[in-house]
C-alpha cells in the first residue's frame, strides 16, 4: 500500500492547472471520479514517481491542503522554481528538521519543499 | 576535480585534488577552507593548524600563511574566497533594518571586521549546503544566482556557527568585564585548535596550556566553564570522531585505526568507542 492522490480543491480549475503545470512541471494525466460526484483532474510529474494531485472543482474556503515536497537539495529548487516566476512567501531557512521554504498556490494551498538533514551525522 | 572559478562579483572558489606536496604563501581573502578528504596544513604565524573532513579554518582577508599538503592519501581541498563587497553587503543586509537599507546612498567603506581566525567544526547545515555547492560545480553549473545562494548561506551557516561557538560560550565565562571574556575564549580556542591539529600526538597540558597563553590551573578552568568538558574529554571526543571518519572513508585495519587517532590500546579505544556510540568499531564500519 502507498500513499498515492493529493486532492486539492478550487473554484477556478483552469487556473490552478495552469499554475501547476507551468510553475511546477506537472502534466495532466487525465481525468477521473475517485469519490462520486467529485470528478478530478489527476496531475503527475517526473519527479514524483509515486504521487499525484488531483484537482478538484469545490468550495476552496474549508478545503486547504498543506503539501509538504521532499527535495535532496532544497536551495537549487527554490532557485530553479524562482527562476520561473514563482513567488515563495519564506525564503530557506533552518529548521530542526532541516531547510524548507513555503508557497502558496492560487487556491491557497500551502507546498512546502523541505529537505530534511540528519544533523546527528558526522 | 581540479579548477578555480571567478564569479562576476569577485568571489572565488577553489577545488583542487593531489597528494604531491604544495606549499604557498600569500595574503587572502576573506576565506573559508574546507577538506573533502585526506588533511591539510597551515602555518600562521607561530601557530600550525591541521584541517581534517571534520572540521574548516577561517582567514580573514590579509593574513599570511603557508600551507600544503604532505600525505599518501589524495587530498581534496576546497575552498571559497569571499569578495569584501559581498561580505559588507550581507553583513548590512542582517544587521540593517529595511527602512535604513533602502534609504542608505552610496556605499561607505567601512573597516573590515575581523573575525575570530581559528579552527571551527564542519557539520550541519554548512556541511549539507558545501557539499551541494560542490556537487553543481563538479557538475559544470555555470549560474551564477545559484552559486551566490549558496555563498550567502554559507555565510549564513559561518554567522550561526559562530554564535554558537563564539558568542554563547563567552557568556559562560565567569569573569564581569566582556573585553576579558573574549579574549580568555580567543586564548581557549586557541588551545581547542592545537587540539584539533595535534589530536594524534601525546599532548600534555603544559604544551596546551604554552600554546594558549594561559597557565595550566586557569586553562583547566576557563576550558571547563566554556565548553562543559575538560580538554582531556574534549581531545577523547575528538579521536573518537575522527576515528569514526577514518572507518567509514578507508579500510586500514582497526588497530592501525588506533594508531593514527593516537590511541595506545585497542582495546580501551574499543571500549571508549562502544560507550561513547553504543556500537562497536567493526559493526559501525560493517554498516556505515
Amino acid at each position: 500500500m502507498k500513499l498515492k492522490y493529493i486532492p486539492v480543491f478550487t473554484d477556478d480549475m483552469d487556473a490552478l492547472i495552469s499554475f501547476y503545470s507551468e510553475k511546477l512541471g506537472f502534466t495532466v494525466a487525465g481525468k477521473m471520479a475517485f469519490i462520486e460526484g467529485w470528478e478530478g483532474t489527476v496531475l503527475e510529474a517526473d519527479n514524483l514517481p509515486d504521487a499525484a494531485i488531483v484537482v478538484t472543482a469545490g468550495n476552496t474556503t474549508n478545503n486547504k491542503a498543506c503539501i509538504i515536497l521532499s527535495t535532496d537539495d532544497c536551495l537549487a529548487d527554490y532557485h530553479l522554481y524562482k527562476s520561473k516566476g514563482l513567488f515563495f512567501c519564506t525564503a530557506p531557512r533552518y529548521l530542526p528538521a532541516g531547510m524548507q521554504a513555503e508557497f502558496l498556490d492560487p487556491a491557497g494551498n500551502l507546498f512546502v519543499l523541505l529537505e530534511e538533514r540528519n544533523y546527528n551525522e558526522l | 576535480m581540479d579548477y578555480s572559478k571567478t564569479l562576476r562579483n569577485n568571489n572565488k572558489i577553489y577545488s583542487r585534488t593531489g597528494s604531491q606536496r604544495q606549499s604557498q604563501q600569500h595574503a587572502a581573502d576573506f576565506s573559508m577552507r574546507f577538506v573533502l578528504s585526506g588533511n591539510e596544513r597551515y602555518d600562521i604565524g607561530h601557530r600550525n593548524l591541521s584541517i581534517y573532513p571534520d572540521s574548516f579554518l577561517l582567514l580573514n582577508s590579509g593574513t599570511q600563511y603557508s600551507s600544503d599538503t604532505d600525505s599518501s592519501e589524495p587530498v581534496q581541498s576546497f575552498h571559497i574566497n569571499f569578495d569584501r563587497q559581498f561580505l559588507q553587503d550581507f553583513r548590512d543586509c542582517i544587521t540593517m533594518k529595511d527602512s535604513k537599507l533602502l534609504a542608505r546612498q552610496g556605499t561607505a567603506a567601512k573597516p573590515d571586521q575581523e573575525y575570530n581566525e581559528t579552527i571551527y567544526p564542519f557539520r550541519g547545515d554548512i556541511r549539507y549546503n558545501v557539499h551541494h555547492l560542490k556537487h553543481h560545480l563538479d557538475n559544470g553549473i555555470q549560474d551564477e544566482m545559484l552559486i551566490n545562494e549558496y555563498l550567502h548561506h554559507c555565510l549564513i551557516n559561518y554567522y550561526s556557527i559562530y554564535n554558537e561557538e563564539v558568542l554563547t560560550k563567552v557568556d559562560k565565562l565567569g569573569f564581569l568585564n566582556k573585553g576579558t571574556r573574549l579574549e580568555i575564549l580567543r586564548r581557549l580556542n586557541m588551545a581547542k585548535e592545537y587540539l584539533y591539529s595535534n589530536f594524534n600526538q601525546n599532548i600534555s597540558l603544559d604544551d596546551l596550556a604554552d600554546h594558549a597563553c594561559l597557565s595550566v590551573n586557569h586553562l583547566l578552568r576557563t576550558f571547563k566553564q566554556a565548553f562543559n568538558q575538560t580538554p582531556h574529554q574534549f581531545l577523547i571526543q575528538l579521536r573518537l570522531q575522527r576515528a569514526q571518519l577514518l572507518l567509514k572513508s578507508t579500510k586500514y585495519p582497526i588497530n592501525e585505526v588506533v594508531n593514527l587517532i593516537g590511541f595506545e590500546c585497542p582495546s580501551s579505544f574499543i571500549r571508549l568507542f562502544k560507550t561513547h556510540y553504543k556500537i562497536t568499531p567493526l559493526k559501525y564500519r560493517q554498516t556505515a
